[in-house]
């Protein structure tokens, strides 16, 4: 078993709103990531992707607060850490966060090497002009884009070219776990084909030593990621490998998640198209029983009165569900 | 629309401004139905006539009912008023110079300073580097202080029609007092009069009025024309908007003022109207609301909903009228209360130049500014011509300007507390 | 330097263009009624002036300066012609004065008061905003009332108040003019500190209005910087806080300058009749006796004068921000 470089232990944050109520928008989430190994967190938009990317992070600001668990990183653990201690060693160079629609990330009055000088210096204030912009044009070559880059203001960059400058920006430092927060979104599909290389790329270079990749695509995470998580209403509710979660989900949602969306897969190509039904619970109420319970076209009565666990099915695997396994598989069956 | 009406509403900032705009109309429309009188009657014999209630001294000595009342600091009262600080220590400074030592002297006991002033004063002295102008003071201040210990009454006198000579017909004594409700005469002027003479508070009602009007009509018209021009600039684009956008960097940069100015001149006293004057101001203030609404346009007209009505062959107008206005609808808004208040100003200044309305007819804000400056009001310390007026134009501003940041953090969360 | 020269070229064609629109609106306006425009004036100024032969001169003069007998664009000719060689006709209310005489004396108050005036109050006014954005707390609470307050005060109401609160009531400070009346402007000290001492009054009008103006626009600004994604993704990348904020502000800044050159022409207006209030000798002052005694010569030259301050102005803060926008001059070099 390799090494696992970012453990996270019932990590549990919440917001509070303007009118002083929690609402906990990452509850009680649990999740491994080993070196070379790289996980896929999938769900639809508000279900909690983003935030825990953020509170993964170890930094918190109003109105997003931390409430407990822990985060270890590399053995260090960085949950209560101080927050400027955080800033300054952990940001950056543990872990990094390429956020969504990166194009707006990048300040339009600075060209981008000056902004890479002000990346570096925050960490090493003795790095120099000459010394930095050896290490950019080194960084940025690798993973093919132009050096001119570096002298250009953001403005004068299309917007893939911007994606993968920030790419490019995150893993300067060399962090061990990069975060990509929807990377691929807004993007068009030839950008957001050379993006993925681009962020598969970064491993086997060893700009980083693992990767988190955040989506509401769960077919695409089988292109990418060798471990995928599916997240809604601010728990997991299923944990597999990629093949299995986009083949054989067991979760009522994985399964919906998948049939919701066209994939050329071959082996998926006649999976009917589906739409889930109704919305996300009010996370500032949640409901007692099962979360997915009011979508779910398998509830019973029982769902709706206990919270449900996680139980496990096997080696890495997960799900959030009181049906055993084989009672799940039989009725997606049916649903093809 | 509900849901974004009941979010202004609970917007403090919106209320308060829109409350204090709303009071400011309804006294505006209200006073003139319970004061009656005509706003430009020139009641004031004489200029600038300081605020308060003024009773007709005829009445009063004609009054069938004199009461007679015994207040204990009614002569301490009358003496003072009389004799002012200023003159005690002049009289002070006098007695030290004639020998008396200052410990003698108490300025506060009118009786004693009296005394001592009767005993000591001498016209015919000569201090030391007293000139003459100080000399007749004295001589004055004494001639006024006769008498002023006396408590005997004032008579009244009328010619007897037949010999000419005077005959006493009454005494009013110093104990009489007049109750002011039944006096046939009394009129309450709280800001006093201005230069020609003017009830100061029925003429400020009656030009905030219309001050407001010429606001309304020409913040409308300054709407409607930056509205559209904003839309078909930002929508159609290309060389309309080019050209369209020429003109309006023409009209900021020429300063408004200016241009009214020579409008207004130009146009000649006699066709200075009220409307016309705001029809003028609408024409040259529209340039914030193009340019605002064209910047709104353009980050509009490529969403989606926008290219599906185009695609399904909706003629420019409808697509401008359905799916491009609704959205904009907020900003309409925030645009005509600043036009608004923009016009307001705009009409003040004008007519503190005297370039607005016909001074004739009707009275604006800036006009009773105007009169007051160029009778020199200000210097002269007649406060009740301008300062209320000043603050009416500001409090007006005032309450359109919270009303206006009131709408922009309900419209704008992130400007919000 | 190169990339700026296209940006500058822009800008100075922009100045020139409207230099002209400015001039023919100048002349067109008065001219757009009906009869002769000679006449009408001077029948309209007539009654005030008593001396005959005055009157003569002025009708002549003026005929000959207008060109009333030859077509439009011969007499814009004249009209422009006259106006470079600074020969605005005589004075109707000051006659024998000639107009560029008497614009010439208040100008220059004018600029010496508002010019500083502006700078002042805007940089005073947007220092105080990105503070109050910045610390949130108790200073915004407290700055974001008295900015409100003071921006909807016009600025000759806030010349009223001043007048009245530090002039009148505590005479600290003289209510009008702009040097003693009984000074006779020369270069002694004496003269000078006259000056400063009436000088306070007008400027602080100014710029105590100003500031709350811009004190508001610069707060939302620099609110909408802060929350941006860039200073988010900053901070995710470790970068100090002191160092975004320098940003920021920066990114902030911009589009006031930008606000500051469309709102000049506002500004100028309003500080024109502040300087009314107080009797300044500027041409605030003209314009009000230029209005006063119909004097229609004066009042267009000055609104010409007015317009051309505005203008000059208006460019050179649009260069300015060619300098300090680094996207400007990116934005050319590409080419």
């Amino acid at each position: 078993m390799s090494n696992v470089i970012l453990e996270v232990t019932d990590l549990t944050t919440k917001y509070i709103t303007r009118f002083r109520e929690d609402v906990y928008a990452v509850d009680h989430v649990s999740l491994q990531v080993e070196e070379g190994k790289s996980l896929g967190i999938a769900g639809e938009s508000g279900c909690g992707k983003s935030t825990l990317a953020l509170s993964l992070m170890g930094y918190y600001f109003p109105p997003l607060h931390y409430t407990c668990g822990e985060i270890i990183i590399d053995g260090r653990n960085i949950s209560g850490m101080d927050p400027d201690d955080v800033r300054k060693s952990i940001l950056g160079t543990e872990i990094s966060y390429i956020p969504q629609s990166a194009m707006n990330a990048l300040n339009p009055t600075q060209k981008i090497i000056h902004f890479i000088e002000d990346v570096i210096q925050a960490h090493d204030p003795y790095q120099t002009k000459k010394e930095i912009y050896d290490l950019a044009r080194g960084c940025f070559e690798t993973l093919g884009l132009p050096a001119e880059v570096l002298q250009k203001y953001p403005v004068e960059l299309s917007g893939g070219m911007k994606q993968r400058t920030v790419i490019a920006v995150s893993v300067i430092l060399f962090p061990q776990v990069l975060i990509a927060d929807e990377p691929s979104s807004a993007l068009d599909v030839t950008t957001q084909k050379m993006v993925i290389k681009m962020l598969k790329n970064l491993m086997e270079e060893g700009f980083i030593k693992s990767m988190i990749f955040i989506t509401h695509e769960l077919p695409l995470l089988y292109n990418v990621t060798d471990d995928i998580m599916v997240m809604y209403a601010g728990q997991i509710v299923e944990k597999a490998s990629a093949k299995e979660a986009v083949f054989d989900p067991l979760h009522p949602y994985s399964k919906g998640l998948m049939g919701s969306i066209i994939v050329p897969e071959s082996g998926l190509r006649d999976v009917k198209l589906t739409a889930i039904a109704g919305v996300p619970p009010n996370l500032k109420d949640p409901p007692v029983g099962c979360r997915f319970a009011g979508r779910c076209k398998y509830v019973r009565a029982e769902c709706l009165v206990t919270s449900v666990p996680l139980y496990d099915a096997g080696p890495g695997r997960a799900y959030r569900c009181i049906l055993p396994e084989e009672i799940l598989r039989e009725a997606h069956k049916h649903d093809r | 629309m509900k849901h974004t009406l009941r979010q202004v509403f609970r917007s403090g900032k919106f209320v308060v401004g829109f409350s204090i705009f709303v009071a400011i109309m309804l006294i505006v429309i209200i006073y003139p139905l319970v004061v009656r009188y005509p706003p430009l009657e020139i009641i004031g014999q004489g200029t600038f006539f300081p605020p308060g209630i003024y009773v007709n001294v005829y009445d009063s000595i004609g009054s069938s009912t004199l009461y007679t009342l015994k207040l204990d600091d009614a002569s301490a009262k009358r003496i003072a008023s009389k004799l002012k600080e200023e003159d005690r220590l002049a009289i002070k400074e006098w007695l030290v110079g004639s020998g008396l030592l200052e410990s003698e002297i108490d300025t506060t006991d009118t009786q004693k300073l009296l005394e001592q002033w009767v005993n000591h004063y001498d016209p015919k002295k000569k201090s030391p580097g007293m000139t003459n102008a100080q000399r007749n003071y004295y001589i004055r201040l004494d001639a006024s202080l006769d008498g002023i210990l006396s408590t005997e009454g004032a008579i009244i006198a009328a010619k007897n029609p037949d010999t000419g000579a005077l005959e006493e017909k009454g005494i009013i004594k110093q104990s009489d007092y007049v109750n002011v409700s039944q006096a046939a005469n009394v009129r309450v002027l709280p800001l006093g009069t201005d230069n020609f003479g003017r009830d100061v508070l029925t003429e400020l009602v009656k030009a905030t009025g219309v001050s407001l009007l010429i606001g309304f009509v020409a913040g409308t018209i300054a709407t409607l024309i930056g509205l559209s021009l904003g839309l078909l600039s930002g929508y159609v684009g290309g060389l309309m908007d080019d050209g369209i956008m020429f003109i309006t960097n023409l009209f900021t940069v020429i300063p408004s003022i200016v241009l009214l100015i020579l409008i207004s001149f130009s146009i000649g006293q006699e066709h200075r109207g009220a409307v016309t004057i705001a029809v003028v101001i609408g024409f040259t203030s529209w340039v914030w609301t193009t340019r605002a609404v064209r910047a709104q346009v353009i980050s509009l007209r490529n969403r989606d909903h926008v290219n599906l009505s185009k695609l399904s062959g909706h003629s420019i107008f409808h697509i401008i009228l359905a799916d491009i206005l609704p959205y904009i609808a907020s900003y309409v808004v925030m645009a005509l209360i600043l036009q608004i208040s923009v016009a307001i100003l705009a009409e003040a200044g004008l007519s503190i130049l005297g370039l607005g309305p016909r001074t004739t007819e009707v009275p604006t804000l800036g006009l009773m500014l105007n009169w007051a400056f160029i009778y020199q009001a200000q210097i002269l310390g007649k406060w009740w011509a301008y300062i209320p007026v000043i603050t009416i134009i500001a409090l007006i501003s005032f309450s359109l300007n919270l009303m206006n940041t009131g709408l922009d953090q309900v419209f704008n969360p992130a400007l919000r507390e | 330097m190169k990339g700026y020269v296209r940006y500058f070229g822009g800008k100075m064609g922009w100045f020139l263009i409207t230099l002209l629109a400015a001039f023919i609106l100048n002349f067109t306006l008065p001219r757009l009624m009906p009869g002769d425009p000679v006449a009408a004036i001077i029948s309209r100024v007539a009654q005030g002036m008593s001396d005959a032969t005055g009157v003569q001169a002025i009708y002549e003069q003026y005929t000959e300066l207008f060109g009333t007998n030859l077509p439009m664009h011969e007499q814009f000719f004249l009209y422009m012609r006259n106006v470079a060689r600074g020969d605005f006709g005589f004075s109707f209310s000051q006659y024998p004065r000639t107009v560029a005489d008497v614009i010439a004396s208040s100008l220059w108050w004018t600029v010496i008061l508002q010019l500083p005036a502006i700078l002042v109050g805007w940089l005073i006014g947007n220092f105080l905003g990105a503070l109050a954005a910045y610390r949130k707390k108790g200073f915004d609470k407290v700055l974001m009332p008295a900015s409100i307050f003071a921006s909807g005060l016009p600025a000759f109401g806030m010349a009223v108040y001043l007048l009245v609160v530090f002039a009148v009531t505590l005479e600290w400070l003289p209510t009008s003019g702009g040097y003693g009346f009984d000074m006779i402007p020369n270069l002694s000290w004496e003269f000078i500190w006259s000056v400063i001492v009436h000088y306070q009054l007008p400027f602080w009008s100014i710029v105590l209005v100003l500031i709350g103006g811009q004190a508001i626009g610069m707060r939302s600004m620099a609110i909408y910087e802060l929350n941006a994604d860039y200073v988010k993704y900053a901070r995710f990348m470790g970068i100090k806080d002191r160092k975004i904020l320098r940003y920021v502000f920066r990114n902030a800044v911009l589009p006031q300058v930008t606000g500051l050159a469309l709102a000049i022409g506002t500004l100028v207006g309003g500080a024109l009749v502040a300087e009314i209030i107080f009797s300044y000798p500027g041409l605030g002052t003209t314009i009000l006796t230029a209005v006063l005694g119909k004097d229609y010569p004066l009042i267009s030259a000055t609104a010409l004068i007015i317009t051309l301050m505005v203008l000059i102005a208006t460019f050179i803060i649009e260069i300015l921000y060619g300098f300090i926008d680094p996207r400007i001059k990116a934005a050319q070099i590409e080419d």
